[in-house]
């Protein structure tokens, strides 16, 4: 059963590269594609349903370093299971979703290989027991989220939020090797059960753990690093689904998790991660809130949730170990995938991701309308659904926490729970009144915004960028049920559509129904999915007191913000002062603060070109301008005095002379 | 005898070369035949670990000792199999400028018959005349057949200054070696390695390792000795930027790890805290002067001198992870350096510039041949894992962490802080390369296209990827060769 473990990571890892090799054709990069999920997910499930228990699967042989073990193994335990199903079937979901979603991208072939690739990273960070493993998985969903994001690289913001993404996780992923490279050190080894079993060096082991807290910040986008996330929503909206939902940014809830016995005795770096993710829980929530763009109001929310994850972690009682965070994480993963992927659908109904273009689209169809709705209420942890359960497991964990002693750590983040409860309650009524409600007037799609103008001129750089391209690329079609258009989708991509052959017609019906398909399944996991959790101990453990009281928050907020919008017939956001708006959608100077980052490492690296040419590069000019005076000097002094020279050839001739005849004597 | 032959052959193919007319078309032939063959006995030579060990020059004595170790089969596979590469990609492109093709090849011979003959020496003074053997033929490659864009004032400069630091930095090295055989008695290097130094004073020691280690750092370079790299690596035609980047540099390190490490073990401990300090400013100086470098081939360069500072911490950490570590990232750089000068120096020919504020289209869609490689190349320069450089750098970085016993511990540790940094620089410069040349930021899609890669040039490259990714995913078949000769280089150390 061992090739089981081995075969999660390496199916979509070779079907990330046949796809890259083969890709030429679009069904072959569709079958390889599709077909590479469906059989993860079925080697997930069959490692579910059975895991082995072991950590010691072998992959390619230890390396030979003499003084350090690296054995390179993969696990499987019944937490690894759970995650790689779901990580396996979301992938599978938003597979299926891209062969629509890209229908008419010349580049699907390599984004769809991008997609593999980047699940085969997760999975192996998953599979990992090794931490050097769980590094090579790390980074290499670090650089398919690069390519990805990147999709549309004719378009200047795709290609700068790419560039920001990868920079801004690769900074932080330079704590992320220190941290991983002094645990190792401490064992000798860098397999993860020698690591978490060594127990010497107390306090390596804190600046290691803190590190690693630092490398999870970076990729889950906690608070200094949370502005990647939003300028990511460039990518097409799968690739958003993708990262959002089950892996760049869970990756580091799960690491977290495996080091949990670590974490669980040390104090000070819970404490860093506590704080770090009750400040982004809140601040993130309250800044999805006053988005204007559905997309970017989902990424807030995203940073939001991955935070209460790691809160989670941070704050529960060693006895209850992992569960509650990953609970989060397997229940968001649910709901954030479905929203994404609805939202990938209005886009391409309105041509647009802006809230504003959107408002009553909700309403086109009533699998999207169901699909919205049900990912909205999951997201606020409305019972019975998935967030309902998982949310309150994490509060319920974290009130543990403070009975158990945690004190400040777990104070804080049960306060950040209980305030971001609230929000995100406001802020999922607030997408749902303007997404549900239809604008009075017939004639103006924007018209439901009244009032809010002004942000909108502010928030330009966000919400009319989509818009631009997609109105450039309005054509209509006559087979499909849904414009073509999608908000970022280039003119050159789309493929003529002169004459259309009985096979394009029947392919015209067939790839809606796979939108369907996935969109659909999502929403049924996100009613369901709670029940998965059962296998997974600790993961649901919900406080009657703590439930009450959160229902009633949702209740208030959701309540609050439909008298705020007049019952729908405004922009919640609006009771917003525009000022505060404004900076909001534009994430408070975030990224004006990593732009004059960039611009001091510049100015460094000019300085440094400068001593590079000027100082060290100048002995070596000094050199050579010396040795050529020198040339010069001896050949001047050569052309100068021949009479000298010659005297002294004559004396010197004289002189021997004179030698040879008295010795000769 | 089979080991004088893989040396000779490309010696001797070299003269018969070099005494061609320049209208003679059987270069290619010879060129050809003379590389492949030298490929293939090397092969053999390695798998069977043959040797060959006779007196040479008897009143000094100096012995013809040659023999191949797990530290040096690998250098002298990539050697001997990426000049047929180079061979190969020659002889498929345009006339060289500035001289007849024969010409070129014959130095592309000669550069390979000494830089062999490097890595199989196990006489210090036989090392010492084969390191110097390549000096010339390097320099006719950059002075002759230099980028003909530029003035002759230009190419003078980079092939005067390569010259000149190449030169000091031998002579340095020769002063150490001869300190070295006339304090021992015997420049067998296998003798002076068992013999560890131990009847010189720790002063005479570390004297001879600073000697060594700064004339072999200049080849390496280490920093503050690079400024000769980039005017080289930019004007040298394609051909001999591969040969200076995979096989030159590695001579340096290959040579502090052969004379320095093993022979005089301690003084290079004591300096291992300079050394390590040159090779971290190295990561970042040569990150930084990435971040703003306008000319691609100079760029490349910089992040060489980047990537053997991270050889050079693993070789301060002076453990046996560091040593498994500083030569596997020989390799890796190796083949990466080969890649991305074969790719940047197809594109300058068609180019006519390596600039990158020149508006191009964008390879991803105008070229994608070019495109891939570029992408895979400057993935690996990043460290991504999965790619042949990853292991080395992290391997670097832990070993630096943890180094043998009596290293200044604390001092190394922070040089591992610096250079993860560098790795996030590496990040920063070449995502920039890619955002400019692949996706075509600043670029201008009206401009005429590239012609893509074709036929054997092709191939060539898509090799060079491949074997990236196939030691990247194994780095085991490295690690495995040099795993029982680095522990015997560090015999030394350890007892």
């Amino acid at each position: 059963m061992t090739w089981v473990v081995r075969l999660i990571v390496v199916v979509p890892a070779i079907a990330g590269l046949a796809g890259l090799l083969l890709g030429r054709s679009r069904p072959i990069a569709r079958g390889i594609a599709v077909g590479a999920a469906a059989a993860t997910t079925v080697l997930a499930l069959a490692q579910w349903v059975a895991p082995l228990r072991t950590a010691d699967v072998t992959t390619f042989g230890a390396l030979p370093l003499g003084d350090l073990s690296v054995p390179l193994h993969l696990l499987s335990d019944r937490l690894s299971g759970l995650v790689s199903f779901v990580v396996a079937l979301v992938v599978l979901a938003i597979q299926t979703y891209t062969v629509w979603y890209l229908r008419d991208d010349r580049r699907y072939p390599p984004f769809a290989a991008g997609v593999s690739l980047f699940a085969a990273g997760m999975l192996l960070v998953v599979q990992s027991s090794d931490l050097v493993l769980t590094l090579v998985g790390w980074e290499i969903m670090g650089w398919c989220s690069w390519l990805l994001i990147g999709h549309d690289s004719e378009r200047a913001a795709a290609r700068r939020a790419a560039y920001k993404a990868f920079l801004v996780t690769r900074v932080a992923d330079v704590a992320m090797v220190v941290g991983l490279v002094t645990l190792s050190v401490r064992a000798r080894s860098t397999d993860l059960l020698a690591v978490i079993t060594q127990p010497e060096g107390a306090a390596l082991l804190t600046f290691g753990l803190v590190c690693v807290v630092i490398g999870v910040a970076g990729k889950s986008g906690l608070v200094p690093f949370q502005d990647w996330l939003p300028d990511a929503m460039e990518g097409p909206t799968p690739a958003s689904a993708l990262i959002h939902a089950a892996t760049m940014v869970a990756a580091g809830t799960y690491v977290i998790a495996r080091l949990f016995t670590l974490y669980a005795a040390d104090d000070a770096a819970r404490t860093v991660l506590a704080v770090l993710a009750a400040v982004t829980m809140v601040y993130a929530a309250g800044l999805a809130f006053a988005q204007a763009d559905l997309k970017r109001l989902l990424a807030y929310s995203t940073l939001s949730q991955v935070a209460i994850m790691l809160a989670a972690l941070a704050a529960a009682p060693a006895s209850v170990g992992v569960g509650p965070g990953i609970g989060h994480l397997i229940g968001h993963a649910f709901f954030k995938a479905l929203l994404f992927l609805g939202a990938g659908w209005l886009a391409a109904l309105v041509g647009s991701t802006a809230l504003a273009a959107m408002a009553g689209r909700g309403r086109s169809d009533v699998l999207l309308r169901w699909g919205m709705a049900i990912g909205l209420a999951a997201l606020a942890g409305v019972p019975p659904l998935v967030g309902f359960f998982t949310k309150d497991t994490v509060i319920d964990a974290a009130l543990e926490g403070i009975g158990d002693g945690a004190g400040f750590r777990a104070w804080v983040v049960a306060v950040a729970l209980f305030a971001t409860v609230l929000l995100t309650a406001a802020y999922c009524m607030r997408a749902w009144l303007l997404l549900d409600t239809p604008p009075p007037a017939p004639t103006g799609v924007t018209e439901g915004t009244e009032g809010s103008l002004d942000v909108e001129a502010v928030a330009a750089r966000e919400t009319e960028r989509p818009l631009d391209v997609s109105e450039r690329h309005r054509e209509p079609e006559a087979v499909d049920e849904t414009p073509p258009a999608r908000p970022d989708h280039h003119p050159l991509h789309a493929e003529p559509h002169e004459s259309r052959l009985p096979a394009q017609l029947r392919e015209a019906q067939l790839l809606p129904l796979l939108r369907t398909v996935s969109v659909a399944a999502l929403a049924a996991l996100t009613v369901l999915g709670a029940l998965l959790l059962l296998t997974l101990a600790g993961s649901l453990h919900v406080g009657w007191l703590s439930a009450l009281v959160s229902v009633l928050l949702i209740a208030g907020a959701a309540g609050a913000v439909w008298a705020a919008s007049r019952r729908g017939a405004r922009d919640a956001a609006d009771v917003v002062p525009d000022r505060v708006r404004a900076g909001a959608v534009a994430g408070y100077g975030a990224d004006a603060a990593y732009a004059a980052l960039g611009r001091a490492v510049i100015a460094v690296a000019r300085l440094v070109v400068v001593l590079d040419r000027d100082v060290v590069d100048a002995y070596p000019r000094a050199f050579a301008a010396t040795a050529h005076a020198a040339g010069r000097a001896g050949v001047r002094t050569h052309r100068a005095v021949p009479s000298v020279a010659l005297i002294g050839v004559v004396a010197g001739v004289l002189l021997v002379a004179v030698l040879g005849v008295t010795a000769w004597r | 005898m089979a080991v004088t032959i893989l040396v000779l052959i490309p010696l001797v193919a070299a003269i018969v070369l070099f005494a061609m007319a320049p209208s003679a078309t059987a270069d290619r032939l010879v060129a050809l035949v003379a590389s492949i063959g030298a490929a293939v006995l090397a092969i053999v030579v390695s798998a069977l670990r043959l040797d060959v060990d006779v007196m040479w020059i008897r009143s000094l004595g100096i012995r013809w000792h040659l023999a191949p170790d797990g530290v040096s089969i690998a250098l002298i596979l990539l050697t001997a199999l990426l000049t047929v590469g180079v061979v190969l990609h020659t002889l498929h492109g345009p006339p060289p400028q500035g001289g007849s093709r024969s010409t070129l090849l014959g130095c592309v011979l000669l550069v390979e018959a000494g830089a062999l003959g490097t890595f199989l020496a196990r006489d210090a003074l036989l090392f010492f005349v084969a390191f110097e053997v390549v000096l010339v033929p390097m320099w006719v490659l950059i002075r002759r057949f230099g980028d003909h864009h530029r003035t002759d004032a230009v190419r003078a400069d980079a092939a005067g200054r390569f010259i000149f630091f190449t030169v000091l930095g031998s002579t340095l090295m020769l002063i150490g070696i001869l300190f070295l055989v006339y304090h021992q008695g015997t420049s067998d290097l296998d003798v002076l390695a068992a013999a560890h130094a131990d009847r010189l004073s720790h002063g005479l020691q570390v004297a001879i390792a600073a000697l060594l280690l700064t004339g072999l750092g200049i080849k390496v370079p280490l920093w503050p000795l690079h400024t000769w790299l980039p005017a080289a690596h930019t004007i040298a035609p394609t051909a001999g930027s591969v040969l200076l980047a995979a096989v030159l540099l590695k001579m340096g390190t290959y040579g502090i790890v052969r004379l320095a490490v093993a022979n005089v073990p301690a003084g290079v401990a004591t300096l291992s805290p300079v050394l390590a300090i040159l090779g971290v400013v190295g990561v970042i100086w040569g990150g930084l002067a990435c971040l703003v470098e306008r000319d691609l081939k100079r760029l490349v360069a910089y992040s060489s001198v980047a990537h053997m500072g991270f050889v050079a911490l693993a070789l301060a950490s002076g453990s046996h992870t560091g040593l498994q570590a500083a030569l596997f990232g020989n390799i890796a750089h190796g083949i990466v350096a080969a890649l991305l000068f074969l790719v940047v120096g197809d594109l300058k020919e068609q180019w006519g510039s390596a600039d990158l504020a020149v508006a191009r289209a964008s390879l991803r869609d105008s070229a994608p041949r070019f495109g891939v490689p570029l992408v895979f190349g400057f993935a690996a320069a990043l460290g991504l894992p999965g790619l042949v450089s990853f292991w080395g750098e992290f391997l670097a970085l832990y070993a630096a962490w943890s180094p043998a016993p009596g290293r200044p511990v604390a001092l190394l540790r922070a040089c591992v802080v610096v250079g993860a940094v560098g790795l996030a620089i590496a990040a920063g410069y070449a995502l920039r390369v890619l955002r400019i040349v692949w996706a075509g930021e600043g670029g201008n899609p009206a401009a005429t296209p590239v012609r893509d890669l074709r036929g054997v040039r092709r191939g060539l490259i898509v090799t060079l990827v491949g074997a990236m990714v196939v030691l990247g995913v194994g780095p085991q078949l490295l690690l495995h060769l040099s795993d029982l000769d680095a522990a015997g280089v560090l015999g030394a150390v350890r007892r």
